[in-house]
């Protein structure tokens, strides 16, 4: 799992089990299939689910605190897919294509696998089968949600509040950010990152060692001074300042020695004029993920046959 | 927890909640619920396509 969906995730949703949600993560194995993930092969979804359990209890979200629902318990149901047609009648497929999760603006209707044209359909089922007050996700599933706001209103099934979370860059930069893939220029940026994503060594997983975070955050884009694409000044934004704590930056007495800093804005002002520099930053967030993340290593370390068993899943 | 503070909470370092007046009527209510949706797979690990 990526830090992405660790930590920013696993944030939210620890944020709404404290205000007080009756909150459900929901394992969407049908759609993983719809998506090709495993090339399809339903064992291996499932157990890729199981492994997710395993990686947000040990981020510190208790199996007991929120209810787990496989997407294949609704799909057992004809009621289900009753409501699946029902979206899918009360909208159109030009709409639905546009709400699939980021095709970017080169795919076209005639590349498309028809089973996608459901993915969308059954994202807004989901919501109205669970009677879901709130869907969450990250900002890439915007039009997926505002999708089913409008079915959900137009059947006379309610609308359900969309809460969207900002996407972890890849450490190698957000490339061109002058290139639009989508003419909503949020949903461009988050493509952009995206793809800059696919290069492993661009993207640290939650139970990857200390040794490896500084090492990839080294290689990480980071020019001195430029705020304007630079993941790492990003990943100080969410990750570090979305709480409205401050944050202690530690640094070697010849270098100015430890600095507090109160908010995102104020580190920015600092980086800008040049006194805190790309160093500070990625030692920093080196050594705060691997604060972060030391209890999902301590709970993998215990439980090898896991992560054995999701690298064996990966590799066949 | 007072709503003012639930509010915050849920929407500390979101990029955007439609619509946050709605929030708040559900906040106020009785026990709302939520879900966030994943698709299973290895390392990728976004419920979108990789």
């Amino acid at each position: 799992m990526h830090i992405g969906t660790g930590l920013v995730c696993s944030q939210k949703m620890g944020d709404m089990v404290d205000a007080g949600f009756d909150f459900t993560i929901f394992l969407a194995d049908w759609h993983s299939m719809i998506n090709n993930k495993f090339g399809g092969d339903m064992e291996k979804i499932r157990r890729a689910g199981e492994y997710f359990k395993h990686c947000f209890t040990a981020l510190g979200i208790p199996e007991d605190k929120v209810r787990y629902v496989w997407a294949s318990e609704l799909a057992g149901r004809t009621e289900y897919w009753e409501r699946v047609l029902r979206v899918g009648r009360a909208t159109t497929a030009q709409r639905v294509m546009r709400a699939l999760p980021i095709m970017g603006r080169e795919m076209k209707a005639q590349d498309t696998e028809a089973a996608s044209l459901f993915y969308p359909c059954m994202q807004a089922a989901d919501i109205f089968q669970m009677r879901l007050d709130v869907a969450c996700a990250g900002i890439d599933q915007r039009k997926a949600h505002v999708l089913a706001r409008e079915v959900g209103e137009k059947l006379r099934w309610g609308k359900p509040v969309c809460l969207h979370t900002p996407l972890l860059p890849g450490l190698a930069g957000f490339g061109n950010a002058s290139e639009s893939f989508d003419e909503d220029p949020k949903v461009s940026r988050v493509i952009a990152a995206k793809m800059s994503k696919s290069k492993p060594e661009s993207s640290i997983l939650i139970h990857d060692e200390p040794g490896v975070i500084g090492e990839k955050l080294r290689k990480a884009y980071c020019p001195p001074g430029v705020v304007e694409g630079n993941p790492v000044l990003e990943y100080f934004r969410i990750l570090v300042f979305a709480g409205s704590h401050g944050f202690v930056f530690r640094r070697d007495a010849k270098y100015g020695g430890d600095l507090e800093v109160a908010s995102y804005g104020g580190l920015e002002r600092l980086y800008v004029a040049g006194k805190v520099h790309p160093q500070d930053l990625k030692a920093n967030m080196g050594r705060f993920l691997s604060e972060r993340l030391a209890p999902v290593r301590e709970y993998f370390g215990k439980r090898r046959e896991v992560l054995e068993g999701m690298r064996g899943l990966e590799a066949g | 927890m007072e709503l003012e503070k639930r509010l915050e909470l849920v929407s500390r370092g979101t990029v955007e909640i439609i619509q946050r007046s709605e929030l708040r009527e559900l906040l106020a209510g009785k026990k709302p619920r939520g879900y966030w949706g994943f698709e299973c797979s290895g390392k990728q690990a976004s419920a979108c396509p990789d």
